[in-house]
């Protein structure tokens, strides 16, 4: 789960991390007194969890109220990757020589968590010059740890104090609240070698929120993900107008392909998750049809230990309903053949591969 | 890492949860000697009459189980790992999916201390048909005794591409699911050197999906082992939205790290050949073995 930057930086202050002055502001009206109480010039920020917020004009730097409305307005309405903001942070500008780059991050393939520090941020962690990355214990790192990374990086001696500061809470943070990533880029240098975090990136393992109840009610929630998530689905809107269903993460992807492939827009990804059994696809089908934007529904099951038969049953249940929209299924597997009659006479339409159903379902036919 | 035979003693952890005692019978069904459970507090109980204990070190010490194929939930899954790496356990097969990825490091770094391997979590586990041996939920009528190493990030997509070399006449050595998080307990590189190397299969099957980077890391490795065998590879999520987890874990794509084209072209390069459907896998490897 992805924070928000102004709940990022709520979770920095707790581990004693500087984060310039700043106020939540959640509509236009608020932004005046916000401004008032900050010192200019005051940065105006998109709480978007899209990223590329800056270029796509989601930050502007104002030093009057007026300005601020303005660019308050403006950026409230302005969408980043299809994403609107519910509110804005209004950060005082911090006042910086040079901007670094530090992270503690999983690296998956070296299976372990990692520091890296770059001497000259930038908006390419992958391409940043001269990058130090250090492979960090799971019982975490001392002060040395944070020292050797300081002189890796050639920092002034005045600013290795700060430094082995930031990366000490840093890691701490990452390690005790389960982040995959902790990041802070830029990571401004002031005049007298202070360095203060300008942005904040953190992304909490979801698999480890059971053990973090305090990040629970930070998102607020799509009607439809929050459903979904009920039910235990894997699930992601996309906006087109197919909805994609099937068992397991890795077929309903490959289906996907398949319907990009075939020039087809997915409405969405849902996974109904191995094992699924009747109410699951009445449930999951229940969803989809009433998902704006969704005219046609692709259902792709591989029967193994989901029996196909009882998504056929399924199908006819939600069918009876009298609610559906058009179905093209691919149902294989275990009891292929059963299924396939209890669909019979149905307004559902069958096919036996996925490329079948796909090459239909994106003609509309 | 030792690939289990037939009649080898089997270990199933949460024999008594309600995917331990039907996966235990399934795994019976096809053939596999699944000789004790444990289930902590259940001690005395059977299912499918396997005799169950409490703890796993009773379990290994009275069944002779050196391999063990986990159901525990999330939350106690490092706790029952280590319960049964620190018992002998030699191959941890963990079917359970949601384990914190800190979790996962920590049955890593265990796992290698004491010599043993995990496959896993969040995956279906492993069979080898010829020894009819299935530690995992795989559905046993997609697979067939042949000699294609199989190996997979993904669950059911294991099943569907294993159905279609049924179909098409080519039986499996082994088939593996490494589990569809972003730490695997055995990665694809590990199984690329051991099915290699492994006598019965004369070609192998990797199939992956966007996140991470190790189909990257496995191409890289193809280029400098040299290897023999052929390899066809498949690679899903070529139209996957960035920043969205799709289902699994480690199936996200950030920035450019972990985009499909990034995989397909690092896999390419390395001589594999690379399906672009599912429904392709089949004839590539028939090319690729005449």
């Amino acid at each position: 789960m992805r924070l928000f930057e102004y709940q990022a930086k709520d979770l920095f202050k707790q581990y004693g991390l500087p984060v310039p002055r700043s106020i939540l502001v959640n509509d236009v009206d608020g932004i005046r007194g916000a401004f008032a109480s900050l010192k200019p010039p005051v940065a105006v920020k998109s709480q978007v969890l899209a990223g590329g917020r800056g270029k796509a004009g989601g930050i502007a730097l104002v030093d009057d109220p007026t300005q601020a409305e303005r660019e308050a307005r403006r950026i409230f309405s302005l969408a980043i990757g299809g994403e609107k903001p519910n509110s804005l942070l209004l950060e005082e500008a911090y006042p910086h020589e040079k901007e670094m780059y530090l992270s503690v991050t999983l690296d998956r393939g070296d299976r372990a968590f990692v520091a890296i520090a770059a001497a000259a941020g930038g908006v390419d962690v992958e391409s940043m010059a001269g990058k130090v990355i250090r492979k960090i214990p799971l019982d975490g790192i001392d002060s040395a740890f944070a020292i050797e990374v300081a002189t890796l990086l050639k920092l002034p001696p005045i600013e290795v104090a700060p430094f082995v500061s930031i990366l000490l809470s840093l890691e701490r943070m990452a390690r005790e609240r389960e982040c995959e990533l902790a990041e802070i880029n830029p990571l401004a240098v002031g005049k007298d070698g202070f360095l203060m975090p300008l942005d904040a990136k953190v992304i909490i393992d979801d698999n480890a929120l059971f053990r973090h109840p305090e990040f629970a009610k930070l998102h607020p929630e799509d009607e439809f993900e929050g459903e979904a998530s009920r039910q235990g689905f894997a699930f992601v809107r996309l906006g087109g107008d197919i909805a994609v269903v099937g068992n397991g993460a890795g077929l309903v992807l490959s289906t996907l392909d398949l319907v990009g492939d075939a020039g087809g827009n997915p409405a969405c990804f849902l996974d109904l998750g191995g094992g699924a059994q009747q109410e699951r696809i009445e449930a999951a089908l229940r969803l989809v049809n009433r998902l704006p934007g969704v005219d046609r529904i692709l259902v792709n099951i591989y029967g193994g230990i989901t029996r196909t038969t009882d998504v056929a049953a399924g199908i006819n249940t939600v069918l009876a309903e009298g609610i559906v929209k058009p179905i093209y299924a691919r149902v294989s597997g275990a009891e292929e053949e059963e299924a396939r009659k209890l669909l019979a006479g149905t307004p559902v339409r069958m096919y036996r591969t996925a490329p079948e159903a796909v090459e239909a379902v994106v003609k509309g036919q | 890492m030792m690939l289990p035979k037939k009649g080898d003693a089997v270990l199933v952890q949460n024999m008594t949860g309600r995917y331990g005692r039907l996966h235990t019978r399934l795994m019976l069904d096809y053939g596999t000697n699944v000789a004790a459970g444990a289930a902590p507090g259940k001690g005395g109980q059977s299912v499918e009459g396997v005799p169950v204990y409490s703890t796993v070190q009773e379990a290994v010490d009275r069944s002779g189980a050196r391999v063990s194929v986990c159901f525990v939930p999330a939350e106690f899954t490092l706790a029952a790992g280590m319960e049964a790496l620190n018992a002998g356990i030699k191959l941890l097969v963990i079917i359970t999916e949601h384990v914190p990825i800190r979790d996962e490091l920590r049955l890593v770094e265990l796992a290698q201390k004491s010599g043993a391997s995990i496959v896993g979590p969040n995956c279906p586990g492993l069979i080898v048909p010829s020894q009819q041996v299935k530690l995992g939920i795989m559905p046993a009528p997609s697979f067939s005794p042949g000699n294609v190493a199989l190996f997979s990030r993904s669950g059911t997509l294991t099943y569907e591409i294993a159905g279609q070399l049924t179909a098409a006449g080519f039986g499996q050595a082994v088939a593996v699911g490494i589990g569809g998080d972003p730490i695997n307990g055995s990665t694809p590189v590990e199984w690329m050197d051991f099915v290699q190397n492994m006598d019965e299969s004369r070609a192998v099957v990797a199939v992956g999906e966007i996140g991470g980077d190790a189909e990257e890391r496995l191409a890289k490795h193809i280029e400098k082992s040299g290897y023999r065998k052929p390899i066809v590879a498949y690679i899903a999520g070529r139209h996957a939205p960035k920043e969205k987890k799709m289902g699994h874990a480690g199936a996200i794509i950030y920035g450019n790290y972990g985009t499909a084209d990034s995989k397909i072209s690092a896999l390419t390069a390395a001589g594999v050949r690379v399906a672009k459907t599912p429904a392709e896998v089949p004839g590539l490897l028939r090319a690729a073995l005449s």
